[in-house]
């Protein structure tokens, strides 16, 4: 299972990728596999104000829908553009080009509520 | 929530199954694979070549008597009496409503020895039901748990299994059984050509402790050609592209099998079986909710439980919901009322609030090519 270093965690198996006041979002490598193969994901609309650990969308395998609680709240700045026609790239890079949206953060802060690598790994090897 | 951790059971295979690779689940009371390299990979693999199933959980039970044919035709809506030793048949356990107990198959054997086939979730309610109901010179004996079930299926099941098993497979028809040795099993085993994926195979009924030699032998013979372990999840996507009913989905104790679709299998020439009365009423009235295919236009898929509507107003409700590796589509079944069941019709599947197009088709989504 690959965890980068630098991004942080959420319980709910979504990482955050910092830079600035501006969070990229997706999903772990654990919960793609988890999941199984993707085949639709269901993204906030750019623009949209999210609350932090607010279920903001849904990620679909070929068998079951997953609702995506979203690490960290704040306005929708940007979602990729390359999942509608392609979903499966959130299986085959989750932490690269299948990354979900960007938040332009209102309080950065609240990052504190999410874990380094170690703890997240350490809560999935309890799961 | 329901703690099942101290009931679930396990079946033979269950450490060839941790040793592939596969993600386990609980189904039907027992702890089973539900995917080992991916639903996608495995579906391909069946479509394409073959895959191997660990189906141990279904319950098998034998029957045995002189009575078991007049017996069981009473309890079902199929004939059961005319099936000649080495044919298979499916069947449906009925209510007095005319809905489903189960959906079986009855494998004849020799005159007065059958194996009867029940799905997993199923499996106590259908041995109190045929217990309860025993009359005649009819043995029954629970063979749930004791003996395995391994399915090959695919276009090249045949050429890859055949080496390993006595019987002659080009000789054995569709739905055809026989008794035979298989390489790997110490006894005889049950061998038929059935199966739940819409491809040509074979499923072996053999005793649980001989499972591992045969799934091993297998596996190790013809993985490198392309053989795949496949979990229930392919499966379960494999027999909707099919259009084959799964229990608890397109039927249940109040969905009848008229209304999924199974008027074939009920034989109302029988002079008497149970909910026979209350199916030739539904059949007469014509007015009931029916299983249609829905083909899903976008890239949403609908899922069990999803409303279905026309113009707004809810005509039904999905049933089984999936993405369709072979037509590259979602798509579903659903309980639909007949006004809006014509194929063609253009309806909507809500999905979270929104609804999305899709449009009625016939059941299967999917037929395998003809050779």
């Amino acid at each position: 299972m690959a965890l980068p270093a630098g991004l942080l965690y959420s319980k709910e198996h979504e990482w955050v990728k910092l830079d600035g006041d501006v969070a990229t979002v997706g999903i772990t490598d654990y919960a793609q596999d988890s999941l199984g193969d993707i085949v639709f994901v269901e993204l906030p609309r750019v623009g949209a104000q999210l609350e932090q650990f607010g279920s903001i969308g849904v990620v679909e395998s070929v068998k079951a829908v997953s609702d995506v609680f979203t690490p960290v709240g704040g306005e929708v700045t940007e979602v990729n553009p390359g999942i509608e026609a392609d979903p499966a790239v959130v299986n085959r890079d989750p932490y690269g080009s299948g990354w979900l949206y960007k938040v332009k953060l209102g309080d950065v802060s609240q990052t504190q509520a999410l874990m380094g690598p170690e703890a997240y790994e350490k809560l999935v090897a309890q799961s | 929530m329901t703690d099942l951790s101290g009931t679930l059971r396990r079946t033979a295979l269950y450490d060839a199954h941790l040793a592939l690779g596969a993600k386990i689940v609980p189904f039907g009371g027992f702890e089973m694979p539900v995917q080992y390299g991916g639903i996608l990979r495995e579906h391909e693999a069946v479509r394409k070549r073959a895959g191997l199933f660990d189906l141990s959980h279904m319950a098998q039970f034998e029957l045995r008597g002189v009575d078991v044919g007049a017996w069981a035709e009473a309890l079902t809506v199929n004939k059961v009496a005319n099936m000649k030793p080495g044919q298979a048949r499916y069947n449906i356990f009925t209510n007095e409503h005319g809905g489903a107990h189960d959906d079986v198959i009855f494998y004849r054997l020799a005159e007065d020895r059958w194996l009867l086939v029940v799905n997993a979730s199923n499996a106590d309610k259908m041995w109190k039901h045929v217990e309860a109901n025993r009359s005649g010179d009819v043995r029954l004996t629970n063979l749930h748990g004791e003996r395995a079930l391994i399915a090959i299926q695919g276009p090249r099941s045949l050429a890859w299994l055949q080496p390993y098993v006595e019987a002659d497979l080009a000789a054995l028809k569709y739905y055809g059984c026989c008794e035979t040795r298989v390489r790997g099993s110490r006894e005889t085993v049950v061998l038929a050509r059935t199966g739940y994926t819409g491809e040509d195979g074979f499923e072996l009924f053999l005793p649980a402790g001989d499972a591992v030699g045969v799934w091993d032998l297998l596996l190790a013979e013809n993985r490198e050609a392309g053989l795949e372990p496949c979990g229930l999840g392919a499966r379960d996507v494999l027999r909707l592209e099919a259009g084959m009913p799964l229990y608890g989905h397109e039927m249940t104790e109040e969905i009848t099998p008229l209304q999924a679709g199974l008027a074939w299998a009920i034989k109302f020439d029988k002079p008497a079986f149970v909910g026979k009365e209350a199916l030739l009423a539904q059949r007469e009235a014509g007015d009931y909710p029916r299983i249609v295919g829905l083909v899903m236009e976008g890239r949403v898929p609908a899922r069990a439980g999803y409303p279905v509507l026309a113009g707004g107003t809810r005509v039904g409700e999905v049933r089984s919901g999936s993405f369709a590796p072979s037509l590259g589509k979602n798509v579903a079944t659903a309980l639909i009322v007949p006004s809006a069941a014509t194929e063609g019709t253009a309806l909507a599947v809500e999905v979270r609030g929104t609804p999305h197009a899709a449009v009625v088709t016939t059941l299967p989504f999917y037929k395998r090519p003809t050779t």
